[in-house]
């Protein structure tokens, strides 16, 4: 390729990698966002909901040789299932506790799920390989892997859909309602446990979904959650925590950050920039990026 | 005293070392305590301190030839120096947020190590080959050191406890609202402690170094470390003197019995002490105790 | 009170029969628990193979092997430790090298202090040879010589590749690894287009390899272990770019790799030290050969090259017990006798020829590399030890037929 092309081709391809990767970012980061702007609880184990997704994706595909893209399904409910049952009986306890008090818990909870899956499935990486696993199509110079494509697009379904149900919809409503003003919103008759219920159910399907897509393009391993939890918590501080397309928009920033710091310098700076960003954002915009966000 | 006197019966290196270890990780809980069980500021990123005492010890020895006792100091001193300067930001920061900070700044540090010497063409960290100080045979010193070290910690935790310094701290836990309209500077003791934290963390961290005779970065900068101090700290009795003393030592204790054997396992006890703390027990092991005397 | 006599006890109730006890910190979970386990087992089938005719045995009598092995979770402090508590509180005869180079890096402090000789079959890092230690061996090369076979191969290859890129991830072996193919690169006049060490802990790869991609090498040349190796072949379909070889210095060789990809894992090619076709025997296993096929049998699986490494260590500890005509428990002054002895060895095993140079690393052992050819793993070098001929060029993603 000539010496100018091969420069924009580059670009191109850094770009659109790190706007694909933001998609998954995204995917696996809404559920955390809602999780937190509805209830204020900065949920710990967010991986291991992602990790939970993964493993059942890949277990009924080594298993039963399901596809896993038509598995996405019981990912989800898996992951609501767990989810629903923690928060019943768990945090339930502590949602009204001081936040440090939650985030403890959650950790907990982490530590434990974590090491079940260990226990259950030892440490050993594994990987969803399907015959179209890796298959993408190429615009010009530039190649696009399709599942990471399917990822980003369900991203972007998903967080309008939760967008519109939030405004539109009957139960969305009392969610957002109870988030802004518990106190109204018992008043008005909105039974605050049932929306916390479905709230929490709601963020872990979707965070297990995104489990389950992440399989066919990553490797997953029991422990894989905390890497993926701290992450998340980049995305959804960058765009503004409980923000939903705040997640959305955190993610394709991140994402397009980490790739060109990866193609532009090195892949281990992209690593540290993630962080460097988030201590920075931090500090200097808590909201996030486009102001949104809760600040405790 | 008992303990003072234990090396006379001369027992085997592996009790000198199980102590040790004992030793260190009840004053690394104790001065964690410091800032997040005094101040209620839960640091997730402790790590970071004890990571940058074991480098500034092992290449002021290596590389500049200081003898160990000089090195360790100025580790301490380097640490809390970077401490002051991390905390006057992010300690404008509450609960949840600041405790991702430290987190990131943890794991931003981590990767720093990592890349450092790659970036800018030096050799400096040595990254993932790690750092191996001159080997010592002496068992017993360590001991001791990490004895003394201990003791002066738990003193400096008694002494703040009692005075003016530990009040202002717990007036922060409690309201800092208030605190701070009652004209207590409480950004100048949040980061006093936070920097003391920090020097004894990174103190400790320069023994360590001398002590393993090898460290590299996944290793002292991990974030298990930060973990442990957490539910030590917790499990004990966060906030007060004792707590995080008993703590330590029983959990390292357990980790010497059955990690050896069970690391899953404990990993997953280790989340469910968390779980029983922040649901049942918020005061730990020492709450209980003081709870039963009061009942009499 | 109860604690500490808990901890007492192993001592007093020990000794009815005469055996050898030999100790191993592994790392059985954490990032090297897979290879810590394969390790573990291999070190049990020497175990298991010796005690069925009576254990080791020295003038006329048998004393069976006792194996303890320690859980290091893959941490290097852990194994220091672990190895210290073997040889001061156990009191252990012999210790056996583990998995991992950090682990043993620093578990051989231990037993240097100790006068603990110990032999590993799972740790090559160049590092390891060079603190003038006198009581550690290794029965692998080292690791920049163990990739040796993954470059010089190249003059087996029609058209001769030209252009070479090196990727690995940033810990001890993977990055000696990539140093020694930069080195191997130079004598073999391939010029090197670009390379780069990743954190371990990196999940998408893609951006680095569409860099790659554009530079389009020949050959890509990879440091790695199990989990970067299935990371970079997923992505390098993901960015569809198929070098004509690539290479990992670890990770095709456990069967994991060729299970969880499947097709997508042909043509791949990877450093190895031992194969079943090489013509490699001994007295206690038969040929290498039939080692292959027992292990098959008590395992489901055959072995990788490292398993067999330890059991070439186990081996020549053994060996050096039998001709110094030691019996159980060993003192000190034993333990230093085999170490001498062991400076001596140059024997032939299943494993291939092992003798230990002056600084502990086995200067006999050529490195040979494999290459996965419908689903199975065959020597392609060197052209001695070849079972069939690499394919070479790889045929690039979208040409296979699926």
């Amino acid at each position: 390729m000539e010496g100018e092309k091969a420069v924009v081709a580059l670009l191109l391809q850094a770009l659109v990698t790190g706007l694909l990767m933001g998609g998954v970012y995204a995917a696996y980061s809404s559920g955390f966002s809602l999780i937190f702007g509805v209830m204020n609880i900065v949920n710990i184990f967010h991986g291991e909901l992602i990790m939970i997704g993964a493993f059942t994706t890949y277990w009924l595909f080594t298993l039963y040789h399901v596809d896993p893209f038509l598995t996405l399904p019981v990912s989800i409910l898996s992951a609501s299932l767990l989810g629903y049952v923690i928060q019943r009986f768990l945090i339930n306890r502590v949602v009204e506790a001081p936040p440090m008090m939650s985030y403890l818990c959650t950790f907990g909870i982490h530590l434990i799920l974590a090491n079940l899956a260990l226990l259950a499935w030892s440490a050993d990486f594994r990987t969803v390989t399907t015959s179209y696993s890796g298959e993408g199509f190429s615009v010009g110079p530039i190649t696009v892997p399709l599942a990471r494509l399917a990822t980003f697009g369900i991203a972007i379904v998903t967080t309008f859909a939760i967008y519109w149900f939030l405004e539109k919809n009957r139960h969305g409503k009392a969610i957002r309602a109870a988030s802004q003003d518990k106190e109204m919103a018992r008043l008005v008759g909105i039974d605050i446990r049932k929306v916390y219920a479905l709230t929490f159910a709601l963020g872990a399907g979707i965070t297990g979904m995104a489990g389950g897509l992440i399989s066919t393009y990553f490797v997953i391993y029991p422990q894989m959650g905390l890497p993926y939890t701290i992450t998340a918590f980049c995305v959804v501080v960058l765009g503004g925590m409980g923000y939903i397309p705040g997640a959305l928009v955190g993610g394709l920033l991140l994402g397009i950050i980490q790739s060109l710091t990866a193609t532009y310098l090195t892949s281990g700076l992209s690593v540290a920039i993630t962080f460097i960003l988030l201590f920075i954002i931090l500090i200097l915009k808590p909201q996030g990026i486009m102001g949104r966000g809760a600040v405790e | 005293m008992l303990l003072l006197l234990f090396p006379l019966l001369k027992p085997q290196g592996y009790y000198f070392r199980m102590f040790s270890m004992m030793f260190l990780w009840m004053g690394l809980s104790s001065a964690w305590n410091i800032t997040s069980g005094f101040a209620g500021y839960i640091d997730f990123g402790a790590v970071a301190y004890f990571g940058i005492g074991n480098y500034a010890t092992a290449l002021l020895m290596t590389k500049a030839g200081l003898p160990f006792t000089s090195s360790v100091l100025i580790s301490g001193i380097l640490s809390s120096f970077i401490a002051m300067f991390i905390g006057r930001y992010t300690m404008r920061l509450r609960g949840a947020y600041f405790g991702i900070a430290t987190l990131a700044f943890a794991e931003a540090v981590k990767q720093i190590v990592f890349e450092f010497d790659r970036t800018f063409k030096v050799t400096l960290f040595e990254g993932s080959h790690g750092i191996t100080l001159p080997i010592v045979h002496d068992d017993r010193f360590f001991y001791y050191i990490f004895l003394g070290i201990l003791f002066f910690i738990v003193l400096t935790a008694f002494l703040i406890d009692r005075n003016k310094f530990g009040y202002a701290l717990k007036a922060i836990k409690e309201a800092e609202g208030s605190a701070e309209l009652a004209g207590v500077n409480t950004r100048r003791y949040k980061v006093a402690s936070y920097a003391l934290s920090a020097s004894l963390i990174g103190i400790l961290g320069g023994v360590n170094a001398y002590w393993l005779t090898y460290i590299s970065p996944l290793d002292v900068f991990s974030v298990i470390h930060t973990i442990h101090m957490i539910v030590m700290a917790l499990f004990g009795g966060i906030g007060t003197v004792f707590g995080p003393v008993l703590g330590a030592c029983v959990i390292s204790l357990a980790n010497e019995l059955i990690g050896a054997k069970l690391l899953y396992t404990y990993l997953l006890m280790l989340g469910a002490i968390l779980l029983v703390v922040v649901l049942f027990l918020p005061r730990g092991v020492i709450g209980l105790i003081s709870m039963k005397r009061s009942r009499r | 009170m109860t604690m500490i006599s808990a901890l007492l006890l192993p001592g007093i109730a020990r000794g009815q029969t005469a055996k050898f006890r030999i100790g191993c910190a592994l790392p059985l979970t954490g990032v090297f628990g897979r290879d810590g386990n394969l390790v573990k087992d291999a070190y049990a089938y020497w175990a298991d193979t010796i005690n069925a005719k009576g254990g080791i045995t020295i003038k006329g009598k048998n004393y069976p092997v006792e194996l303890l092995f320690f859980d290091d979770k893959s941490d290097q402090a852990e194994s220091a430790k672990l190895v210290e508590r073997l040889a001061t509180f156990e009191k252990v005869d012999l210790i056996l090298g583990g998995f991992g180079s950090d682990s043993v890096f620093a578990a051989s402090a231990i037993t240097e202090k100790y006068k603990y000789p110990m032999v590993s079959g799972g740790a090559s890092s160049n590092k390891l040879f060079e603190r003038g230690f006198k009581y550690y061996f290794s029965t692998l090369g080292k690791a920049t010589e163990e990739v040796r076979g993954c470059v010089e191969i190249a003059d087996m290859l029609n058209p001769r590749p030209k252009t070479a890129a090196i990727i690995g991830s940033d810990v001890l072996f993977t990055s000696l690894a990539a140093e020694g193919y930069k080195s191997y690169l130079k004598k073999l006049n391939i010029e090197l287009v670009y390379s780069e060490l990743f954190p371990l802990s990196l999940d998408d790869y893609n951006s680095l390899l569409f860099k790659v991609k554009q530079k389009n090498p020949d050959m890509l040349l990879v440091g790695s272990h199990l989990v970067v190796a299935l990371k970079v072949m997923k992505a390098l379909k993901e960015v569809d770019f198929m070098p004509k070889m690539v290479a990992f210095s670890y990770g095709p060789t456990v069967p994991d790799f060729i299970k969880s990809l499947g097709k997508d894992a042909e043509y791949v090619i990877a450093a190895a030290e031992w194969a079943p076709n090489l013509k490699y025997k001994d007295a206690v296993f038969g040929t290498a050969r039939q080692l292959n096929e027992a292990y098959f049998k008590k395992y489901g699986r055959y072995p990788d090259y490292v398993e067999v490494a330890s059991i070439g260590g186990a081996l020549t500890e053994q060996w050096a017990i039998e001709k110094l005509g030691l019996v159980p428990p060993l003192k000190e002054a034993d333990r230093v006798r085999i170490m001498e002895e062991l400076y001596k060895m140059d024997v032939m095993t299943v494993y291939g020829r092992i003798k230990f140079g002056p600084d502990g690393a086995n200067v006999e052992h050529p490195p040979i590399a494999v290459q996965v050819q419908n689903g199975k793993l065959v020597t392609v070098f060197p052209k001695d030890a070849a079972e069939k001929p690499v394919w070479y060029p790889a045929k690039a993603w979208k040409e296979r037929k699926q």
